[in-house]
């Protein structure tokens, strides 16, 4: 995503399945987080164990290692280490930015209506009631209510990361190993990342995710240099094809088994529920064996992803952080209207369509502004009189 | 119109109006003013019972263990005596006169799945039901109880209680349209009822019940008046204990 600002001898194409992939994770997004949406059923947390929390983490690991793994080879450790931290920084701004966004919601409903006649329990939980311990928390990455937890985590990949691109110059086992313990050790002894109120622990333990961030760290770094991934690709494909389909016969049949009882859910009784806050390995195998169909079957340049419905994915997954926040307020406010007027067939339409339009003209448009800025002066100018009535 | 015309619409215009008449009668015979009614999907059930069910057959004496959170005590009613589970006391004494049925109320406020779960030897176990009604999952959508464990608590409660020969019934959330704005009740509320059904456990649809009362007017759950809610709270537990007293009793073979 910053590649563009750091000055790099010999600039690859980018590797436009990254932005396809993150744009569509981020859309995907946007929908799950509108309850009884039936366009959940088609995201990717249809056809898998995983959903688009995965593609987000891992396309994001990749995406830093390939970045900043040049920047690191350039310029060299202190340069690349203040632009992860100066990263991190947006993250952080972005985050209490829906903070507050977040507070601007709670305390309206809450005081537009009267208050719940059974906020006993209902409360809105500590936030209204304890306000002052809860905006320190949320500063602190402590208190993530709903929306809120996804972004903790990359800052906290984030920081991390300058120590892991030190390690994956030396060998990329030198970073994988030491975070595939720590994701054993999560798995074995159930170690959880405590949050804000207490008793609650983060929504995705870093501890857990991190291993998915360095997988997509150590794939993206062997981009730059060469390696073996080639050979892994040929070798893992026939077994990732067997996973896929399994996983997404088992998958399916739960979707089915819910609209209709007559159908059997698999092997539900023994699955599930799969921990997505430790990212249980079943989700990681699901994942990555998705991932391996897709570098298969689709090209870095895939001339469909230049489409004029793909397009506009890419776009947003090459704008994620943006998009990402703008998602959140979106699909927030879809949920205010559709529990406020109805669950309808023509708002949930209203609501999806125009939730995606907005997401995709706004990646449209921060694309447009990145391209004029890039511009020599003259240029620029030229451009945005030229296309202004456009945008 | 001319006189042809007007001689034809007059017994016509009478037919209709009598007609109308027949049907806004025989309608208001069927439904009575009853603040309770629900669409009839909403308590159709292959709910099984079956120990209380042998109890009940054998005219023996019952207990059921109502646990859960602030409704279940009936909290916002203001008396334990007004809450659902009291109601559907009332309601199984009358309809199985043939056996003492005892419904302990063991409702404690804000508790979340987990911690329900941990009472369950001194509250539910030391009192030997025959069949236990679950209400959970308010708290644990308030504070965002990690969906997994959520479920995997929920999926520890239902084995256990099965494998102690007590039937099961779980009661789902509370509807408010302005909770429903600012928690997000869907994973939860997926969840519990996926656990019923995996584990053959009849799920209460509490939530779906009030949006019904809710969009139909019926109860207005929000923009209520701080002296109203006491009142309002016991007519919809009152309600909510005689669909529940309904289910069990449908279930019986």
């Amino acid at each position: 995503m910053r590649a563009a600002s750091v000055p790099l001898p010999p600039a690859l194409p980018r590797d436009l399945r990254l932005d396809f992939f993150r744009g569509l994770a981020l859309i995907c997004i946007f929908i799950d987080h509108i309850p009884e949406n039936y366009l959940n059923y088609f995201t990717i947390s249809a056809i898998g164990f995983f959903d688009a929390a995965e593609v987000f983490i891992f396309i994001s690991g990749f995406t830093a290692a390939l970045v900043y793994g040049r920047a690191l080879a350039v310029r060299g450790v202190l340069i690349a280490t203040v632009q992860v931290l100066r990263r991190a920084w947006q993250l952080y701004v972005a985050h209490i930015f829906l903070f507050v966004i977040f507070i601007a919601e709670v305390s309206y409903t809450v005081r537009a209506f009267n208050n719940p006649m059974y906020n006993e329990e209902m409360g809105v939980g500590d936030f209204l009631e304890r306000p002052h311990i809860a905006v320190v928390q949320a500063l602190l990455l402590q208190f993530q209510p709903t929306f809120l937890d996804i972004l903790p985590l990359y800052i906290v990949m984030l920081l991390i990361f300058p120590a892991v691109l030190v390690c994956l110059r030396r060998h990329p086992m030198v970073a994988l190993i030491p975070s595939a313990l720590i994701y054993l050790e999560v798995q074995i002894f159930d170690v959880d990342m405590p949050a804000y109120p207490p008793g609650s622990v983060w929504t995705f333990n870093p501890l857990a995710w991190q291993f998915l961030f360095v997988l997509g760290a150590v794939l993206g770094h062997a981009d730059t240099r060469s390696s073996g991934r080639a050979k892994l690709l040929a070798l893992a494909y026939w077994p990732a094809l067997a996973i896929a389909a399994l996983a997404l016969v088992i998958r399916l049949s739960w979707t089915f088994h819910g609209i209709w009882d007559a159908v059997p859910a698999l092997f539900q009784h023994q699955l599930w529920p799969i921990n997505k806050g430790n990212l249980s390995p079943i989700r990681l195998i699901s994942f990555f064996a998705l991932v391996m169909l897709a570098a298969r079957w689709v090209a870095p340049q895939a001339r469909f992803m230049r489409t004029t419905l793909a397009w506009p994915l890419v776009l947003c997954g090459r704008h994620s952080l943006e998009i990402f926040c703008l998602s959140i307020l979106l699909s927030a406010l879809g949920h205010f209207l559709m529990s406020e007027i109805n669950t309808g067939f023509t708002m949930q339409l209203g609501v999806n369509v125009v939730g995606i339009t907005v997401l995709c003209l706004t990646a449209g448009m921060l694309d447009w502004y990145r391209a004029v800025q890039q511009m020599p002066a003259t240029t620029a100018q030229a451009m945005s009189e030229g296309s202004g009535g456009e945008v | 119109m001319n006189i042809r015309g007007r001689l034809i619409a007059g017994p016509v215009l009478a037919a209709l109006g009598c007609l109308t008449m027949i049907l806004a009668m025989a309608g208001g015979a069927r439904a009575e003013p009853d603040d309770c009614t629900t669409p009839p999907e909403m308590t159709q059930t292959d709910a099984k019972l079956p120990h209380l069910a042998e109890r009940l057959k054998a005219h023996q004496p019952a207990t059921i263990v109502a646990i859960g959170g602030a409704s279940t005590i009936g909290q916002a009613a203001g008396s334990p005596d007004l809450s659902y589970p009291h109601r559907l006391g009332q309601d199984l004494a009358q309809d199985f006169p043939d056996s003492p049925i005892t419904v302990i109320n063991k409702g404690v406020p804000r508790q979340t799945a987990k911690q329900m779960y941990e009472r369950f030897a001194t509250d539910v176990f030391a009192e030997d039901p025959v069949m236990v009604v679950w209400e959970v999952g308010i708290n644990d959508a308030v504070r965002g109880t990690d969906l997994d464990d959520f479920a995997a608590t929920l999926q520890s409660g239902v084995e256990e209680l099965k494998n102690r020969a007590i039937d099961t019934i779980l009661v789902d959330m509370q509807f408010s349209r302005s909770s429903a704005t600012v928690i997000n009740f869907d994973g939860y509320l997926n969840a519990l009822h996926r656990v019923g059904d995996l584990a053959e456990v009849y799920v209460f649809p509490r939530f779906a019940m009030m949006r019904y009362w809710s969009e139909q007017k019926v109860f207005n759950f929000d923009d209520v008046a701080a002296e109203d809610r006491a009142k309002l709270a016991a007519r919809v537990y009152d309600c909510l204990g005689r669909k529940l007293a309904e289910t069990i009793q449908r279930a019986m073979p």
